[in-house]
């Protein structure tokens, strides 16, 4: 076996085989499927909070009610569990997904002032689930100048939102009223409004539009979710290329290495273990995932295993994994090279932090587009960037569904490439420096000042 | 240079920004030498070591290992025990020798068979499953010389073999090296301690400065250097006076009169002059030079000192499984 693959396996087994490695493997998914499943869970576990409107009339109180059954209306919630009655407590509107659950109560008492303690807590009013405190309470003022929303939470502007959409329309149905227009003519235009339908462009024409499907956003919610684990991939295992590193360096063991393996071996080596390492991770993430789905399919609706599939198969795509596997490579042999290079410069874990910081800005950047993507994934910003190299691995996957022009994903992957290899040499060079000479972090300030016109140093053999 | 001779050296210089740690060195191991490198701290020892094994480019001159310059290949009949120990802590100790073997070309099964011998024969087969953070600095430093010995090496380069060690220890390594003398190898190794070196080498090769001031058999070392005779007298009696009469100039210490002799001169001249002049001796011992005068007399005297008084304040480390 050669120097470079007995490197990586020592490296390889080095980080297998610690408790740390196997303990961010269980508990990452685990993490992040908490994460994801946490506003859910959230949203579904909120207690239903209590409002009650003041108006002389019971006209905003209808209009409230009207909004609050259109909402519901519009979430994916079967019409028959919808049902709402203006005082009777019992009768709830099923929030859309992620929002609260509203309940109109009547009022318990007419006058702000007596309000107060009931929107504070200090009185509670009575609920079919017992007392509960009033979340607002919404004041129609005679005059008609405003209406007073009371809350003491600021925060939560669902029901802000509402009351303002339920007015809205009222306001319409008064002037179209006072112009004598029927209410029913008013509802009538409301319900001959058109829906607007999403359609994706096919062949250049316009024959070839059809439905937005998932078939259609697969790649989107795919190339978003790609350029995160790449992400995080690279996040996660580049530090285990950091300590390797700080480790061997304080440990002094570079030179019985570098008397059994080339330099650039050992590098090799060490890069190729934590590819290894990334690797496990992904076969361990994406079988245990496969294993999951394998063994609960029977349990899970047909549409569901239906969606699972035409995600699958559009990471599958060729124009998608490719790039992908390339970017996934590339982009860990340039960031993998810059930490591997960093931690031989530094003895301690707290010198590696100063040097840090600014790589963890630079792999913030491409998250911070991730978050653009999901928004519109042609932003000129995601564009951009693109081309910078050290942000293509990520950005490049982002790119893919849109069927970038074919020269700009050669261009961009040859620019990565390039650097790629610029960013080898020169890792190797400071890996050298700092594993054979024993440079340190005071060094790097001394090698930029060499950069600097007039400062080049004087070769040895010159003055010998 | 010939591909039978361990290391040339020729010439060779090593600068550090302004600082010229190794200053045109020449050095020849012959197969079969023990040579032991001397020399203060900062003297360059490290560093022409370093550049022995290619692990630094000297910035001018050349070097050789049998006859090449150091490659891989070359490099897997050298054995390696740098100045600065360092091992890998999560690993046990037949791990680690195992992988050093391997690295210098042995099967995964030869090297695991050897790495056992070499435990078993140093008496370190019970630590051999002790991972490097549980053993002791001695018993580490132990496994790193046999990491350096693994793969049966030709030519072992030991830099600092003996710092650390406590005396058995120390006791224990020169007789491996012996033994690995006896076995056919050749051996350099650097120190700061002349005891190491008298009863070890046939060679020896001093640095001072980055310079090579001495490179020659052990006794042409000690030839460099006046024997002397130490002579003690009943007290009040002025012995410097009486052998000056007869050409001899000695001076008093602590009341120990010692006599400097020159390369024609025997001890049984003094002894006669002595007696002559009614010397009331109590005790007459001829000493021989030792390394540790050659030492001095070659290297600065500061210099020496420092390198002295280390001596004196060996930094023992004990064995066994902390």
């Amino acid at each position: 076996m050669s120097g470079l693959l007995l490197v990586a396996r020592r490296d390889y087994l080095g980080y297998v085989t610690a408790w740390g490695f196997w303990l961010g493997l269980l508990l990452t998914p685990l993490i992040l499927g908490v994460f994801m499943l946490t506003p859910v869970l959230a949203a579904s576990s909120q207690p239903a909070r209590y409002f009650t409107v003041i108006d002389t009339d019971n006209s905003f109180s209808r209009a409230m009610q009207a909004e609050l059954a259109d909402r519901a209306g519009s979430s994916s919630l079967p019409p028959a569990e919808l049902s709402v009655a203006i005082g009777d407590p019992a009768s709830q509107v099923s929030p859309p997904l992620l929002l609260p659950e509203f309940i109109m109560v009547p009022p318990p008492a007419i006058e702000p002032e007596a309000l107060a303690p009931y929107l504070s807590g200090e009185m509670l009013i009575a609920t079919p689930e017992g007392p509960r405190p009033l979340f607002a309470a919404l004041i129609v003022s005679d005059d008609e100048g405003s209406i007073q929303y009371l809350s003491e939470n600021m925060q939560a502007q669902a029901l802000l939102d509402i009351a303002r959409a339920a007015e809205r329309k009222l306001a319409e149905e008064r002037v179209f009223a006072a112009a004598g227009v029927s209410s029913r003519l008013i509802e009538d235009a409301r319900s001959a409004r058109r829906d607007v339908v999403a359609q994706r462009m096919r062949s250049g024409t316009l024959s070839g539009a059809s439905d937005v499907t998932l078939q259609d956003r697969a790649p989107f919610i795919v190339s978003i979710a790609l350029a995160f684990v790449l992400w995080f991939l690279v996040f996660s295992v580049v530090n285990y290329l950091l300590m390797g590193t700080i480790e061997e360096r304080s440990n002094k063991i570079f030179d019985s290495l570098l008397t059994s393996v080339r330099l650039p071996q050992l590098l090799a080596g060490k890069l190729l273990a934590v590819l290894l390492l990334s690797l496990t991770l992904i076969a361990f993430w994406s079988g245990g995932s496969t294993l999951l789905t394998w063994a609960v399919s029977n349990r899970l609706p047909p549409d569901v295993l239906n969606q699972l599939s035409i995600l699958g198969a559009a990471v599958l795509k060729p124009m998608m994994l490719g790039p992908a596997l390339l970017s996934f490579l590339l982009g860990y042999l340039i960031y993998g090279a810059l930490f591997l290079a960093l931690g031989s410069l530094c003895d301690t874990i707290q010198e590696a932090q100063t040097l840090m910081t600014p790589l963890i800005i630079l792999l913030m950047v491409p998250l911070f587009m991730l978050t653009i993507a999901m928004d519109d994934v042609g932003s000129p910003a995601i564009y951009g960037l693109s081309w910078v190299p050290l942000f293509t691995p990520f950005l490049l996957i982002l790119r893919m569904p849109a069927e970038p022009p074919l020269w700009e994903v050669v261009a961009q992957l040859g620019l990565m490439v390039l650097t790629t290899y610029a960013i080898l040499r020169l890792a190797t060079r400071v890996y050298r420096a700092g594993a054979v000479h024993g440079a340190g972090l005071g060094d790097v300030g001394v090698w930029f000042k060499r950069l600097l016109p007039g400062r080049a140093r004087t070769k040895p053999n010159d003055r010998a | 240079m010939g591909k039978d001779t361990p290391l040339e050296i020729r010439e060779a210089s090593k600068w550090f920004g302004d600082f010229c740690a190794v200053d045109s060195l020449n050095l020849t191991v012959e197969a079969g030498d023990i040579v032991g490198f001397l020399g203060p701290n900062g003297a360059g020892k490290s560093t022409s070591l370093r550049m022995a094994l290619g692990v630094l480019a000297p910035d001018q001159g050349q070097v050789a290992l049998y006859g090449k310059p150091p490659d891989l290949a070359t490099l897997r009949r050298v054995g390696f025990l740098p100045e600065e120990r360092g091992l890998y802590k999560r690993m046990t100790a037949r791990q680690i020798i195992t992988y050093f073997a391997r690295l210098k070309g042995l099967g995964h099964r030869a090297a695991r068979t050897r790495a056992d011998d070499l435990l078993e024969a140093l008496g370190l087969q019970a630590f051999g499953r002790h991972k490097i953070s549980r053993l002791s600095k001695g018993m580490a430093q132990k496994v790193q010389i046999l990491t350096a010995l693994a793969h049966q090496p030709d030519f072992l380069i030991l830099d600092e073999p003996f710092s650390g060690l406590d005396p058995v220890n120390q006791q224990a390594l020169e007789s491996l090296i012996v033994s690995e003398h006896q076995r056919g190898a050749t051996v350099i190794f650097s120190t700061h301690v002349m005891e190491h070196a008298e009863r070890l080498c046939e060679t020896i090769v001093m640095m001072a400065q980055g310079r090579k001031v001495f490179d020659g058999p052990l006794q042409a070392a000690l030839r460099t250097v006046r024997r002397s005779v130490r002579i003690e007298v009943s007290e009040g009696f002025d012995l410097a006076a009486c052998l000056a009469q007869h050409g001899f100039r000695a001076h008093a210490d602590d009341g120990i009169w010692r006599v400097g002799l020159a390369a024609d001169q025997d001890p049984q001249d003094i002894l006669r002059a002595a007696i002559g002049a009614g010397a009331p001796i109590t005790s007459f011992q001829p000493e021989g030079a030792r390394l540790r005068d050659v030492f001095v007399s070659l290297v600065s005297a500061p210099e020496a000192d420092d390198v002295l008084s280390q001596k004196r304040e060996p930094d023992y480390a004990g064995g066994g499984v902390s």
